[in-house]
């Protein structure tokens, strides 16, 4: 690589002033909120600046709650989704018959409606006829409450949102498979290597830095769950509020308590525990 | 060509950044601009015609109105949309002053609600909108006082159903006149009563009994709530017991045990489900899988009663009545007197006795006035639908959702621990405690 | 091939297309669904249990969705927003992605994770500052409100920068040999070398600027103004939605998606071989 100069920043430039102006610049707004006590965006009045925000969030046990579900959240979506995902896109660059109607498919769940979806699984979920009861049911195992019951509130989550996030990781995969030369998967054909060992050797190297991608894109938006929680029960956080998360949180205090303070505290507080996973991941990935 | 664009770019966003960065060195104590700081064009101009009142309390004066342009806007759709349009366009072509009002639909009520916050916080609210008092907790010091207007120019307040007067008086002044009311009803499956010998139950006690025959001879659950705050609210003041105010729980008494205690068993017996998985007991009532439900009056119309027949009845009491009413009000924001005054015409025009009761025929919706129940129209009307029937015979008894700050929190708070406790099948002491608990750590911080 | 062998790849082969089957049928059935809800009447959307089938389907359900919006001023609007914003994400990515895999300026590590960090707080925290912004900028019924706020994306800068970074070195210093500028190398090299990483975002920017709501919702007053999402939400009621109609209208929504899908599908699937250019 060449030596310093400022020539980065030109090509940086029109990027850093959308992100300045419009991300940025609220971003630092939000920090500074959440040290105002008692504050109302509205009139912008506080009372103090301290840390009440913190205290009371930690107070909070809804907070905790959510704190706690997201973080098993995470745990479970991001490293399912990428392993189902990458076996979906290795299957689909490979040598098939109908390969553009299955990417096509694939492609689908993206750009469905929310609306749908959501319906769509409530039914799958159904506890009386849903199909994922009645393929248990092959099984001998008794129905199972999915969206009635707290304890099953995470899991039903968890398995809607892996499918969920499948369609992205599946489209950055593809895209990434194209990037590795033809003539790798050429040679070891001719010298009959097996399949695991050129999907280690030339697959996963070939696109480590879409699985990394993946990986870490991922964590950030599993941490961000909302839209999903939404959709599944239909504007609640599932049966007694059991199935809270973090950003749930953020947006049930900003939008409908009009409990600015909070709601900051409780979004920096979520930015300091991505920040430091990120930093924690990209060092984990570097060593490698 | 490209540089330039980029450079247009450029400029305009460092502009916005120091005009950004030289109102918050204005004084961080008060960012966002205050009233009349950055008025927008239109209220300048229309200031300097007319600047005798700028804000706060309306003084009515007696001289004309001069022509403007009313920004109102609503969260209504399809038929309540329409109606709403025919009743504006009417307005527009009959008032003698020239007034225009200009409705926009800003979505469903949450996005409404999320961008009257957003307007409120830059400044640009407009003249008049729908809202729930529970929005409005926030920015409430935006609101125009209409007291002095009800008092000089308005027929007959006391003709307003009283629980809407009431609801209109939750911040301390007059807020907002009704519009598009609604009330909690109980639909019931009538077929199926009729087969076993049971009326639509009146009291707690009866209730009791109908939901016993029903579990018995039918094996499903007699009775669910939609919204299971406004039931317990409801049954609260059924009771004879307090609900919540800015101090914390007020049933935390043996009316309120007593009150919890016939909830539970209700729920505990399987006289009463919840509504879990299928989201709305509209689509379960449907499909014959509950016997009735408590509801909004506005629920009707998702109700499909094939091969049976609907019935609609008041809500159940005890020792007092009491009936939850929903629904929007309008509420007013201009700061202009000219505004205000013409934005006053037109909400006089909405709660008239003629447009109400034609809003509520169209709609669904309930009529603001008595006078609108008791006309010849409406009571022909409600010959024909039940649901009026029932909404008008608890029309004197309308409790509305406390509002103050925390209200939402705490209604939040009851709800879901209340569905926590009936899936714990808790007792009711145990559920009260939890309420109580609920309520007061959010009030008593 | 031995006998073993070809016993193997038997299973092997039987077991992908399985794999792909059960999967593309679980994919397909919301989307299935949501066309099958679209013709049916309301009770038969709330039957339970769930009716698979319409007895008769109600294509009537279509003409009442179009007309209970502006649905053509909406589509065209969306449109012009969708164009425009892909194309400035498109310019702010490649640029910064190529300054971010290529160049070497100080505080570049900062700077990234920097834009990193921007994706960490949730977006709904920084819509109403925003909205103030736009407010001030006097930018309320425009074009440019639903645009340029989204004109740079982090997700695709840092996806691009992703892709670029795999780009082998050896290229970039013969350029520089062949006194190459830096922007003709990015423009004739590192563009049609990632023209699948960069259809991938275009396709990504394009759904998201489709389905975007709230954010032009609260930037418009003027009905004309509105975008094709917006006319989505004239179906639901504090008391309940009209299923059916929500279905039809997200139906005639996600087609124009799904035809420019399959119009770019090819140019993300068949990347450039690099063989061809290292020659």
């Amino acid at each position: 690589m060449e030596k310093k100069s400022m020539k980065g920043y030109i090509y940086l430039m029109p990027a850093l002033i959308v992100i300045l102006l419009f991300t940025a610049y609220p971003l630092i707004r939000a920090f500074l909120m959440s040290f105002y006590e008692d504050y109302n965006m509205i009139s912008g009045e506080y009372s103090r600046i301290g840390l009440g925000n913190y205290k009371d969030l930690f107070g909070d046990k809804d907070f905790t709650k959510a704190l706690r579900n997201t973080s098993i959240y995470v745990v479970f979506v991001v490293p399912c989704s990428i392993a189902l995902s990458l076996l979906i896109a290795v299957l689909l660059n490979s040598n098939i018959k109908c390969q553009g109607l299955f990417q096509t498919i694939f492609f689908l769940p993206y750009v469905t409606s929310v609306i749908a979806i959501g319906l769509v699984w409530s039914w799958i979920f159904n506890s009386n006829y849903g199909l994922l009861n009645i393929i248990l049911s092959w099984f001998g195992i008794d129905k199972v409450q999915w969206l009635n019951k707290p304890k099953y509130a995470l899991p039903s989550l968890i398995i809607f949102s892996v499918w969920k996030s499948m369609a992205f990781d599946i489209l950055i995969f593809l895209a990434g498979l194209q990037t590795i030369p033809k003539d790798l998967y050429n040679a070891s054909r001719v010298d009959s290597t097996p399949r695991w060992r050129v999907f280690w050797k030339i697959t996963v190297p070939g696109i480590a830095p879409m699985i990394s991608y993946a990986f870490i894109m991922g964590f950030i938006s599993a941490f961000k769950v909302y839209n999903e929680v939404f959709s599944l029960w239909g504007g609640k956080a599932g049966p007694a509020n059991s199935a809270i998360t973090v950003v749930y949180y953020i947006y049930d205090k900003f939008y409908n308590s009009h409990n600015y303070g909070l709601a900051s505290a409780a979004a920096v507080i979520l930015f300091l525990i991505i920040l430091v996973l990120t930093i924690v991941q990209r060092m984990m990935g570097r060593k490698k | 060509m490209k540089l330039k664009k980029g450079l247009a770019v450029a400029l305009t966003a460092t502009m916005a950044f120091s005009t950004l960065t030289g109102c918050s060195n204005n004084g961080s104590n008060n960012e966002t601009t205050t009233n009349g700081t950055t008025p927008s064009e239109t209220t300048s101009v229309a200031e300097s015609t007319s600047a005798t009142e700028t804000t706060g309390n309306a003084v009515v004066a007696d001289n004309g109105i001069e022509p403007c342009t009313i920004e109102f806007w609503h969260a209504m759709s399809n038929k309540q949309e329409e109606e709403l349009t025919a009743l504006t366009d009417k307005f527009n072509a009959e008032n003698e002053y020239g007034i225009t009002v200009n409705l926009t639909n800003q979505g469903a009520y949450k996005d409404l609600s999320s961008k009257l916050t957003a307007n409120a916080a830059a400044d640009t609210l407009p003249d008049l909108a729908q809202a729930y008092n529970n929005w409005l907790s926030a920015y409430s010091d935006k609101l125009v006082h209409l007291d002095d207007f009800v008092a000089n120019d308005f027929d007959n307040w006391d003709d307003i159903v009283a629980g809407y007067r009431d609801e209109n008086s939750q911040f301390g002044f007059i807020s907002g006149v009704p519009f598009n009311k609604s009330t909690y009803v109980l639909f019931y499956n009538k077929t199926m009563f009729d087969e076993l010998g049971l009326s639509a139950p009146l009291t707690w006690d009866e209730l009791l009994e109908v939901a016993k025959v029903i579990k018995d001879e039918k094996g499903i659950e007699a009775i669910g709530w939609d919204d299971l705050a406004g039931m317990f609210q409801a049954m609260l003041v059924q009771n004879g017991c307090g609900y919540i105010d800015e101090t914390g729980a007020l049933f935390d008494n043996e009316k309120g045990l007593e009150t919890v205690e016939y909830i539970m068993n209700l729920y505990n017996n399987g006289y009463a489900r919840l509504v879990g998985e299928d989201k709305y007991f509209s689509n379960v009532i449907s499909n014959q899988l509950i016997a009735s439900y408590v509801g909004s009056s506005t629920g009707a119309s998702y109700i499909t009663a094939d091969g049976w027949e609907l019935g609609v009845a008041p809500l159940v009491s005890n020792t007092e009545m009491a009936a939850n009413a929903a629904g929007t009000n309008i509420v007013m924001f201009s700061q202009d007197t000219n505004k205000q005054k013409a934005a006053w015409e037109y909400l006089k025009f909405l709660t008239s006795a003629e447009s109400t009761t034609e809003w509520a025929m169209a709609t669904g919706y309930l009529p603001v006035r008595t006078s609108a129940y008791e006309s010849e129209t409406y009571q022909t009307f409600m010959a024909t639908d039940p649901t009026s029937v029932a909404a008008y015979s608890q029309s004197a008894y309308f409790i509305s959702q406390p509002a103050f700050e925390g209200s939402y929190d705490v209604m939040t708070a009851i709800s879901n621990t209340l569905e926590e406790q009936i899936l714990n099948e808790a007792d009711a002491q145990t559920t009260l405690d939890a309420l109580v608990k609920a309520v007061n750590d959010i009030l008593q911080k | 091939m031995s006998k073993k062998r070809k016993i193997m790849n038997i299973i092997a082969t039987v077991l992908k297309y399985a794999i792909l089957i059960l999967g593309a049928l679980f994919t397909l059935m919301p989307f299935l669904w949501m066309i099958i809800s679209s013709l049916k009447t309301p009770a038969e959307i709330t039957a339970i249990p769930p009716k698979l089938l319409p007895s008769v389907p109600q294509w009537s359900n279509y003409a009442e969705a179009w007309k209970a919006a502006p649905f053509p001023r909406y589509f065209l609007n969306t449109i012009i927003v969708t164009i425009f914003s892909t194309i400035g994400v498109l310019a702010t990515a490649i640029l910064s992605a190529f300054a971010f895999s290529r160049l070497n300026f100080p505080g570049k590590k900062l700077v990234f994770s920097l834009f990193l960090a921007t994706l960490m707080i949730p977006g709904e925290m920084l819509i109403i500052t925003n909205f103030i912004t736009i407010t001030k900028l006097k930018w309320i019924d425009t074009y440019q409100a639903m645009i340029v706020p989204y004109m740079s994306n982090v997700f695709y800068i840092y996806l691009l920068t992703q892709f670029f970074s795999q780009v082998p070195d050896s290229l970039y210093l013969a350029a520089k040999v062949d006194k190459c500028s830096d922007f003709k190398f990015m423009m004739k090299i590192m563009v049609p070398m990632n023209k699948s990483a960069i259809t991938t975002i275009a396709i990504l920017n394009i759904i998201g600027c489709w389905n975007s709501f709230l954010w032009p919702l609260l930037v418009t007053n003027d009905r004309n103004m509105r975008v094709i999402s917006n006319g989505l939400v004239r179906f639901q009621t504090e008391a309940g939605s009209d299923y059916q109609l929500i279905m039809a209208a997200s139906t005639i929504m996600v087609m124009p998606i799904i035809i420019v899908y399959l119009f770019l599908r090819k140019y993300i699937i068949e990347g450039v071989t690099q063989s061809g250019l290292k020659s």
